[in-house]
């Protein structure tokens, strides 16, 4: 491997935000959808997961953030074990953008009502419940609403919008939250490629200017070595492959330099 | 049709024969009775006009009798039916409260009418009661079985993010569930339109009072006035309650009007 380039990635973060070790999971302690997983993701990583369906994608990510519970080994967020039975760690969990793939919004609520949400855990209970919001969350609601482009919709209702403008609230809400990961499960999958490519630039936007560190399950290999710095390759439930990108030039950490097309031919699955 | 279909339907036949059989259903007494009720039309076309001011007192009674009992049963089930969701609440919460408002709703409206008009006297008051307690029976288990059907994503998904309780309520549960409920609370009122027409029987106000006093001492022309107020008001809250529905609900829920045929 080139010298030069492993330093080069190494230096981009020091920090690493979500450690996991040997982690397994299962849902009905038969079977495992992952087995033995270890992953380290850096502060400031544009990390991309890829995979066929059922290769384990989603449970990783619900593992990041504490909705799963690893039934064997250990996951760390900012060196701290998510659960959400605790309360610690509840207060802290606000800082994980979450973005499902069926995205979670409540279809009948407004835009604007949608993004408020994610500002919710940080806000006094009993003022929320009757919308008495301080002026500065609602600002800040606004100025998210103009970065991901749907400042025009605010009072729109999310089931009137677009598969893409509903995918920009979720982005929203999610940055609503002042988080400093950002997870997002499949967003773009469903989307045809340009409106795709429209969201993946949102999102790169708000990276930058938030200065996130991003956790994206991508279906497809071309978007994941488009958009990410690394790229960890899922298959039955086994992190197979993990990727450096710089460019057009990709780092496999286990065989070496390959371009992307190679990699492409390699992983991207046929169509069936 | 397939044996086993006919099977089945002549086994509902027999059933519905042996029955009538046992509650003494009479076809003929039906049949030699059946010109009593031509004399009892004819009579009730008869009309005593002079009564009609009287009728649409009675009737806007009845209304407000209605309409207060919807109302207050409505702002009393809503957070009940927050507790009675089995998706929110705890066990011991839920089971209790269910069990209370199925009692609520096992005996029809005027056999709460009664107990009330012992409770407070006779008048529209007892009425109004046993409206409201009605509605909170009825429309809480519409409210809650329509809580217990919301969409999980978004709870899930807010739940990631940290809300309360409270703030997931407020935020996620009402809002999903709230597009019915205006429809429930039209239908609600419809219906106890018609309940409280007859609430007056057992003396607890409303135009039913009117009705069964005329019908007691024949004056078939007098009541025929009063339930022909009575049918049109029904008519006319339909009416107005469909207007209501293609302006807010379809609109609320599908984005679009309802396509009414017009052939």
């Amino acid at each position: 491997m080139d010298v030069q380039n492993t330093a080069s990635f190494s230096s981009i973060a020091t920090l690493s935000v979500i450690q996991m070790r040997n982690v397994s999971a299962s849902y009905d302690s038969k079977s495992f959808v992952l087995k033995n997983v270890s992953m380290n993701v850096e502060r400031g990583t544009n990390y991309a997961i890829v995979g066929a369906s059922g290769s384990g994608k989603s449970t990783l990510l619900k593992l990041m953030n504490g909705m799963m519970i690893p039934s064997d080994g250990v996951v760390l967020y900012n060196y701290q074990k998510p659960d959400l039975k605790n309360k610690q760690y509840k207060k802290s969990i606000s800082k994980i953008g979450y973005i499902p793939q069926t995205l979670g919004l409540v279809k009948n609520s407004s835009v604007l009502d949608n993004v408020m949400i994610g500002g919710l855990p940080r806000l006094n209970s009993i003022n929320s419940f009757f919308k008495n919001f301080p002026k500065e969350e609602i600002q800040h609601a606004h100025d998210i609403l103009k970065l991901v482009g749907l400042h025009e919709k605010s009072n729109r209702k999310v089931h009137m919008l677009s598969g893409g403008e509903k995918r920009r609230v979720a982005i929203a809400r999610a940055l609503m939250q002042n988080p400093d990961i950002l997870l997002a499960d499949e967003i773009v999958s469903e989307l045809d490629a340009v409106t795709a490519r429209e969201i993946m630039t949102v999102i790169r936007d708000a990276q930058k200017k938030f200065n996130l560190t991003a956790i994206m399950i991508h279906h497809d290999m071309n978007l994941a070595l488009e958009y990410a710095n690394r790229v960890a390759v899922i298959k039955d439930g086994d992190k197979v492959l993990e990727l450096g990108v710089e460019g057009e030039k990709i780092i496999d950490f286990q065989t070496g330099d390959m371009t992307k097309k190679e990699i492409w031919e390699m992983y991207n699955e046929p169509k069936k | 049709m397939n044996p086993k279909n006919n099977l089945l339907i002549g086994a509902i036949i027999a059933v519905v024969v042996v029955m009538s059989y046992d509650v003494g259903v009479d076809p003929i007494a039906f049949a030699e009775g059946l010109p009593n009720l031509g004399i009892v039309l004819k009579e009730m076309t008869e009309f005593e006009s002079e009564h009609w001011g009287t009728a649409f007192w009675a009737m806007l009674e009845t209304i407000e009798m209605a309409f207060i009992g919807t109302i207050l049963g409505v702002v009393i089930s809503l957070p009940l039916s927050i507790f009675a969701a089995r998706n929110i609440s705890s066990k011991y919460v839920y089971a209790p409260l269910r069990a209370l408002l199925a009692a609520t709703r096992t005996f029809p409206s005027i056999l709460w009418a009664i107990l009330f008009v012992i409770v407070v006297g006779l008048g529209p008051f007892a009425g109004i009661l046993a409206i409201t307690l009605y509605t909170i029976g009825f429309i809480s288990k519409l409210q809650y079985e329509s809580i217990e059907a919301i969409d999980y994503d978004p709870v899930e998904a807010t739940t990631a993010i940290g809300l309360s309780k409270l703030q997931l309520i407020r935020y996620v549960i009402i809002p999903e569930s709230a597009p019915h409920l205006l429809s429930q609370i039209l239908y609600m009122f419809d219906y106890n339109v018609r309940q409280t027409s007859i609430l007056g029987i057992v003396g607890a106000g409303g135009i039913g009072f009117y009705i069964i006093n005329y019908i007691k001492f024949f004056e078939y022309g007098k009541a025929a006035v009063f339930m022909l107020v009575v049918l049109i008001t029904v008519l006319v809250i339909d009416w107005v309650s469909v207007k209501i529905r293609d302006k807010y609900i379809m609109k609320a829920q599908h984005g679009q009007q309802v396509k009414v045929k017009t052939n």
